[in-house]
């Protein structure tokens, strides 16, 4: 009976439905528009983008103090520890600025009292003529990989608008997924970048499905079609999201790289969840009924 | 349950990647691994070398790095010489010396599996010069001559590679695995400064745009091996090529070797050498021919010499030699300073604790999966078979990442896991399309299966390359990861998986 019922709301009011998304694509071009015109950039950029040194020093600090002992010394100063999952000892501390590899190190040998060796430390430098272009070549990748993935989503459907609604919904994931990355602070590393691209692939996939059931097959109603690749793709998702929140969980504590993957690729599923089985769903059943 | 070639396939590649993955020998063989050994010690002279396993020191079996540091130990408190019985797999070296040998051993490798230096630590650099593009001829030429300097400098275990990326800059890419040098940074970007010398006088720098106009460099007629000789326990041969000076440099050497004497040893050369000097360190030195007493020649013919056991040996040692020296003379006095756009010097300290938590991280996703899918399926045998399936998709990209040497990095992490997510979407669909109601035959609802998948693969492959050459290739290792697990998906795990479905 439920189902009956909840077809029954479907069909009335699923272009209705198809507002949510909408409204939300909205605000996050303004926001990000906004953040643009503020930032001069999409993105907070961490020194992987921005050129900088982070050093990693083992051992167990007063992270406040470093703080403001340092602020001075160091230029966009950022300090973050790494923990023990378990006992919560801190193992460590990064030490993030600006400056290149070799002033940051001598003026924390200076104020540590000791020298950094490969014993006691890790450094990593990033030019500012490197991370440049890297930014500009990372963006650029993300361009090209979605246009190619266009390209194909249109050679396997050969229709207009359900290969578009397939190009839309991962576009929204996009957006949506860098509004919030931006409203959260989160700083974006080469990594995070790389955490967009997986997220393409990953929400194609469902996208890919629903087409594909609604599209080539004929038996069932259409709604029939629909939630027999509802419960296929929730499950896909559902998987694919607590998989990765239980990883998020455990390395938390310890890689910055895998935790900002991580992170964004949940908000990024979430997203797709949202947006395969509203915007595309809404969109295609639109196209299908349409052409009855 | 029956099977097929695609099942079998599926176990046949598995059985590989075990193989390729795990060091069966390390199973077999006790010692430690020789990781490196300084060239100029008394152990390397005897012929102990990296990559040899010591199995026994004096009387003492070796079994563990702490066997080898306790039989060492208290053996040189003297101070005076003392010998030593170093035993390895095949062979057993003898040395007498005051001092323990240079020598840094680990436990033999349980796998094959080569971890990225952003894990097991190690330095990576990427130098590009400084206000100016280079050609690929030119960054080829400081490959070379990179190489040439961190082999002298006693390096052994490095990559140095001409990188670019997708704007078309070229970089070189220094790694170094295992422990830094501290003055790294130093010798990387030193510009390399070439001097010939007569004594304490300056003849001419190196570079082709200074002093030396040209160096005959692949061409029969002024540079080649001349002669090859037996001589005692193997051969030898000589190499000469031509280089020409500018007038300036020739005038130059005619007033220095003007005022030489010919040698006392030898009626055929001058009593002082062409003494070749990179970067203030004497790297050759040179007869000067009796003919050549103040005359301002621009053509100088260098020779010089390689050893063999065999023939082709000195051949080729010969050669490498020349060319050795005709890439200093061409390229030794870098016409351009070298800027260090990335350095990263990873400390080792913490690669175990970050693997082990990646192991973790990655135990606890497998257990999220399966707990949804027993939720949604409630089918003890396929839940099962699903996951199987997938953990052998991460056992064939590891496998296959043994295979190829590819070191896995953090970015190969995050493409493994990438594999393993995308891996796991089309085992469901897979499950479900054989599970639905309709009317069509089980082998036609995997056929549409496979549309599914087919369609989902070309497009996450094609958004991967960008990616290959993207940051000068920094990133490389997530496409290539993701790339490798994705095919090997499509190709071999998801058709098997697709068969046992049938089955169960």
């Amino acid at each position: 009976m439920k189902k009956i019922n909840l077809s029954e709301f479907h069909d009335k009011n699923y272009k209705k439905l198809l507002l949510i998304p909408l409204i939300l694509f909205l605000i996050s071009i303004s926001y990000i528009f906004i953040f643009y015109s503020q930032n001069g950039d999409f993105i907070y950029k961490d020194i992987s983008l921005t050129g900088g040194t982070a050093v990693t020093i083992y051992g167990s600090f007063d992270i406040d103090k470093l703080y403001t002992d340092l602020s001075q010394e160091l230029p966009e100063l950022n300090i973050r520890s790494i923990y023990d999952l378990i006992t919560q000892e801190q193992k460590a501390v990064i030490i993030e600025t600006t400056l290149d590899g070799k002033s940051a190190k001598e003026r924390l040998q200076s104020y540590l009292n000791y020298e950094l060796t490969e014993d006691n430390s890790s450094l990593e430098f990033t030019g500012s003529v490197l991370s440049d272009s890297f930014y500009q070549q990372l963006i650029l990748a993300i361009f090209v990989a979605f246009l190619f993935m266009a390209i194909v989503v249109f050679i396997i459907f050969r229709t207009f608008v359900p290969s578009l609604a397939v190009i839309i919904s991962a576009f929204a994931d996009i957006l949506m997924t860098l509004a919030v990355v931006d409203i959260l602070g989160i700083k974006m590393s080469s990594a995070g970048i790389v955490a967009f691209l997986m997220l393409i692939g990953y929400s194609v996939d469902t996208d890919i499905l629903l087409t594909t059931r609604i599209l080539k097959r004929n038996e069932g109603s259409l709604n029939h079609r629909i939630f027999g690749a509802f419960k296929t793709g929730i499950t896909m998702t559902l998987t694919s999201l607590f998989a990765i929140l239980f990883a998020l969980i455990i390395v938390s504590s310890f890689s910055i790289v895998l935790t900002q993957i991580f992170t964004i690729l949940v908000i990024g599923l979430g997203f797709d969840l949202f947006n395969t089985w509203i915007t595309n769903v809404s969109i295609l059943k639109w196209y299908v009924e349409g052409k009855k | 349950m029956k099977f097929t070639w695609k099942i079998w396939l599926l176990i046949v590649i598995v059985l590989f990647s075990f193989i390729s993955i795990f060091n069966f020998s390390a199973f077999f063989n006790q010692g430690v691994l020789i990781t490196s050994i300084d060239s100029n010690s008394t152990a390397f002279e005897q012929g102990l070398r990296q990559g040899q396993i010591i199995t026994q020191i004096d009387s003492n079996t070796i079994k563990t790095i702490e066997d080898f540091s306790s039989a060492l130990k208290n053996k040189y408190l003297s101070g005076e010489k003392v010998k030593i019985i170093i035993s390895t797999t095949d062979s057993e070296y003898v040395l007498f010396t005051n001092s323990p040998p240079q020598i840094t051993v680990t436990n033999i490798p349980k796998t094959s599996i080569k971890m990225g230096l952003d894990l097991v630590g190690g330095s990576r650099a990427l130098i590009k010069a400084e206000g100016k593009d280079l050609s690929v001829d030119e960054i080829n030429d400081l490959v070379e001559i990179t190489s040439n300097r961190l082999n002298e400098f006693g390096l052994t275990d490095l990559k140095v590679l001409p990188v670019s990326d997708l704007s078309g800059n070229h970089f070189m890419l220094v790694e170094i695995a295992g422990a830094t040098p501290k003055d790294l940074e130093e010798v990387l970007s030193k510009q390399g400064k070439f001097e010939a010398k007569i004594g304490n006088e300056t003849v001419f720098i190196g570079g082709k745009e200074k002093d030396i106009a040209s160096v005959c460099r692949g061409d029969a007629t002024c540079a080649g091996i001349e002669s090859c000789q037996e001589s005692g326990a193997g051969y030898y041969c000589n190499f000469r090529f031509s280089i020409y000076l500018s007038e300036e440099a020739a005038n130059r050497q005619a007033q220095i070797t003007d005022t030489l004497d010919v040698s006392l040893n030898n009626s055929e050369y001058l009593s002082k050498k062409l003494d070749l000097y990179l970067d203030d360190k004497l790297v050759d030195s040179l007869f000067i021919g009796v003919g050549l007493k103040g005359s301002a020649t621009t053509q100088i013919a260098i020779s010089g010499s390689g050893t063999g056991e065999t023939r082709d040996d000195a051949i080729t040692d010969t050669e490498y030699s020349m060319h050795k020296l005709q890439t200093i003379l061409i390229t030794g006095s870098l016409p351009y300073k070298l800027e260090i756009v990335k350095l990263d010097t990873i400390s080792p300290l913490l690669g175990k604790e970050f693997i082990n938590t990646i192991f973790l991280a990655s135990f606890a996703a497998l257990f999220a999966v399966a707990l949804i899918i027993f939720i949604r399926y409630r089918n003890f045998k396929s839940s099962i078979a699903l996951l199987i399936t997938s953990f052998s998709e991460i056992i064939i990209i590891l496998g296959i990442a043994s295979f190829i040497e590819w070191n896995i990095d953090l970015p190969s992490i995050a493409g493994i896991l990438a594999t393993i997510g995308t891996g796991i979407d089309d085992l469901i669909v897979i499950m479900d399309e054989s599970i639905q109601s309709s009317m069509i035959s089980l082998k036609q609802k995997l056929k549409r299966a496979f549309a599914i998948i087919l369609g989902a693969y070309f497009t996450t492959l094609v958004s991967l390359f960008p990616l290959l050459w993207a940051g000068a290739g920094l990133l490389k290792g997530f496409a290539i990861t993701t790339i490798i697990g994705i095919t090997t998906g499509v190709l071999i795990t998801r058709p098997a998986f697709a068969d046992i479905i049938k089955q169960i």
